[in-house]
């Protein structure tokens, strides 16, 4: 019995942004917005998605009078993007 | 790339390959802190030896003074690299916590040297000794500056490293106080005779590790317990 794929994981800007974070202690949006091609509209619209899940942590402050915004995945996304690649390799192993 | 477009879970399984790639790609040491150390130190040193070896008079001037001077530049480069930074590593911070330390421990080992034999004269002032040096050959004898090399002393520097490392990568406290604690035992070590350095050695053990080591035990076992 296969379980459903986080959907919330399963889409292809949410990943990346996922599998950016999960490789580091944290990084700047221009850093995720550099790394995934995606325009600053799209990727506030995804962040936004994986925050209000609680998958991932927004910190804004400033730094030399410009706003920065700092990301940075939480326990409870280390968690879900680890049961969504558990998920990804069963579905692989059958096909 | 678009919001919420559908893929396969092979697809998935590479994009997920590719991004920590590309994670990981983005990270290089620059080594400019290591290059400005390792001329500094490296020409101090070779120059230290040749002054030694051919007898150079340099006065009043003490090469080593440059590390000091070295200061200032990687303070500079700290600066300039952290504001350039937009990725913070597991990794990276766990070594900055090494290299920090480390440049705590050789503060506090000039220190030893600089203060210690000051310190061991008033000692043996206080209990009316002196340090004597006598010319086998004249027999002349002067009074000499001490230089007793006190082990208990860097054990307690020593102690603190490692204590300090784990501490701030793993972000726990009753570590992070150990060592602190530690390094106020090890300046006050400086100034005291040895059997107090015994007791600093002991009270060092008994919070870097102990106290520590007990609060993580009752941790381990509490989340043992409610497996």
């Amino acid at each position: 019995m296969f379980k459903d794929l986080d959907p919330i994981l399963h889409s292809q800007l949410r990943l990346s942004i996922m599998s950016l974070l999960i490789s580091v202690k944290e990084a700047e949006f221009t850093f995720i917005k550099e790394k995934t091609n995606a325009t600053a509209g799209n990727l506030s619209v995804q962040v936004q998605k994986l925050k209000d899940v609680q998958y991932v942590e927004v910190k804004k402050e400033f730094k030399d009078n410009y706003p920065l915004t700092t990301l940075s995945i939480t326990p409870i996304g280390i968690k879900a993007f680890e049961q969504y690649v558990k998920d990804l390799q069963q579905y692989l192993q059958v096909k | 790339m678009t919001p919420d477009k559908k893929f396969t879970e092979q697809e998935s399984l590479e994009l997920i390959t590719s991004m920590i790639q590309k994670a990981k790609d983005n990270f290089h040491e620059r080594g400019t802190s290591a290059i400005l150390w390792g001329t500094v130190v490296g020409f101090c040193g070779l120059f230290s030896y040749l002054k030694l070896q051919f007898k150079i008079d340099t006065g009043s001037f003490d090469v080593w003074f440059l590390t000091l001077a070295a200061i200032v530049p990687q303070i500079y480069l700290s600066l300039k690299e952290s504001k350039n930074v937009k990725v913070k590593t597991h990794t990276q911070e766990a070594l900055n916590a090494v290299w920090l330390v480390y440049g705590i421990t050789i503060f506090g080992v000039v220190a030893y040297g600089n203060i210690v034999p000051g310190a061991t004269d008033e000692i043996l002032k206080m209990a009316n000794k002196m340090l004597l040096q006598k010319d086998m050959i004249t027999g002349e004898v002067l009074p000499i500056k001490a230089q007793v090399y006190s082990q208990s002393s860097l054990l307690l520097l020593v102690y603190a490293f490692p204590t300090l490392v784990t501490g701030m990568v793993k972000k726990f406290k009753p570590m992070l106080y150990g060592a602190i604690i530690c390094y106020i035992l090890f300046v006050l070590s400086l100034f005291t005779q040895l059997k107090y350095d015994m007791l600093f050695n002991g009270v060092a053990g008994i919070i870097n590790w102990l106290i520590p080591g007990i609060i993580l035990r009752n941790k381990y076992l509490k989340g043992k317990s409610s497996l």
